[in-house]
């Protein structure tokens, strides 16, 4: 699946890619992370409780930063998989410079498998679209000064 | 398939179901037709820890006039909606819609109370729910509240109604004849990939729901002014019909891409409002 999606932010790109690369402000973002810590060599491991209307589910997963261009880019590489499936593929962040604040743009390459594939199709794209909402929505929050 | 362990509980009242939603919290889950929470729960993909079924709960299912409304009990089943004379005679959307659930099957089992609540985003009650205005009761540990149809539907499988709070009543106003509902359905599931419900109370008053579409139904507002502003005719029609994506982030899946969704909800916006407008 291949996913496009952004917001825009009122904070300077230098404010915002702090953040994006913070394991602190990422829990604080992430829609149920429950726990994010720094593996180090950019990689990061996170439980995250993914539940909507009563279909709760647990995943557990690693996600690993490359190609680093602050304050404009960067590439997140991730993993997980938890009771009802798995998720792996890559999500490429852009950030633009708009005025005084900065355009994110995230495109992501995402595969889906297990039981939320063979089933849950139909309301993947949707709970991820809903999902990286709630995580704009708190990253505009956290870069606000 | 078989679901993870839970314990089934059986309150015969109203009461006795909230009490075990307060106590429970998030580990309980309502069951009511069963026709989505059963086969999520199969699936593993919903692992409720207490499954409290309110099937037995008496008093929640019927259809009757009151004042000028038409009050629906949450535990009516589509099936019953379906064959209502009631409702043929007085809102005949309802039926019209219910005819239109998944298959017999479904339509037998399945609650509009249930339906409502999952908040599908396919889901064909919405768009009627919507067109109609209807008033939604929910019954809470403090008490009765009202929500209108367009506060009730909030997102993706969210809704209004509080983790602690029971879906009781459904009210609609009484119709004319002039209403509509025409989807586009998805072959297997009968879901709804572009459904659009259409109820015209006097040339002013058109109104236009939409289901399918976008991850929350919606009222398509612009369509509705777009067909006030003009003469009556085909030409408004497809004028309003136009517009009935505006402003919304279309869904994309294996069945339809965001682009061909929007074109299906024209589509059918055009053929419930070309009947509706000319009962």
């Amino acid at each position: 699946m291949k996913f496009a999606t952004g917001a825009a932010i009122a904070a300077p790109r230098e404010r915002v890619f702090a953040a994006l690369v913070s394991p602190d402000v990422l829990q604080r973002c992430i829609p149920g992370c429950e726990e994010l810590t720094d593996a180090g060599n950019d990689i990061y491991k996170a439980t995250i409780k993914i539940g909507m209307a009563g279909l709760h589910g647990i995943y557990a997963g690693t996600a690993s930063l490359r190609d680093r261009v602050p304050p404009e880019s960067f590439t997140l590489g991730f993993e997980g998989k938890g009771s009802a499936g798995f998720a792996r593929g890559t999500a490429r962040l852009r950030l633009d410079a708009d005025g005084d604040g900065t355009r994110v743009t995230c495109n992501a390459d995402v595969q889906v498998g297990g039981v939320i594939a063979a089933v849950g199709s139909r309301l993947v794209e949707a709970a991820a679209r809903k999902l990286a909402g709630d995580f704009f929505r708190q990253l505009a929050i956290e870069t606000n000064p | 398939m078989y679901p993870a362990p839970f314990e089934y509980l059986r309150p015969s009242t109203l009461d006795e179901a909230l009490a075990l939603l307060s106590s429970h919290g998030e580990d309980a889950k309502l069951l009511a037709g069963g026709h989505s929470l059963i086969p999520a729960m199969k699936l593993r993909l919903a692992r409720p820890r207490f499954v409290v079924d309110i099937g037995r709960v008496s008093n929640l299912r019927y259809i009757r006039e009151r004042e000028g409304q038409i009050a629906v009990g949450a535990m009516t089943t589509h099936h019953d909606i379906e064959a209502s004379d009631l409702l043929k005679e007085r809102c005949p959307l309802l039926p019209e819609a219910a005819a239109q659930i998944g298959d017999v099957q479904v339509r037998n089992r399945g609650t509009i109370g249930g339906s409502l609540v999952h908040a599908d985003p396919a889901a064909d009650w919405p768009a009627a729910i919507l067109a109609l205005e209807a008033e939604i009761e929910l019954a809470g540990p403090g008490g009765r509240r009202v929500v209108r149809a367009d506060a009730f539907f909030v997102d993706l499988l969210q809704t209004a109604a509080a983790s602690n709070e029971i879906l009781c009543e459904i009210r609609v106003p009484a119709t004319s004849r002039a209403v509509a509902y025409e989807k586009t359905q998805q072959k297997a599931s009968g879901f709804a990939i572009a459904g659009v419900a259409v109820v015209v109370q006097g040339a002013e008053n058109v109104r236009v729901g939409v289901t399918g579409v976008a991850a929350a139904p919606y009222r398509a507002r612009a369509a509705e002014a777009a067909l006030a502003a003009g003469a009556p005719g085909a030409e408004a029609i497809a004028r309003a019909a136009a517009r009935v994506g505006d402003g919304i982030q279309a869904l994309g899946d294996i069945h339809a891409s965001p682009e061909f969704r929007l074109h299906l909800a024209a589509v059918n916006a055009k053929r419930a409002l070309t009947r509706a407008l000319s009962l």
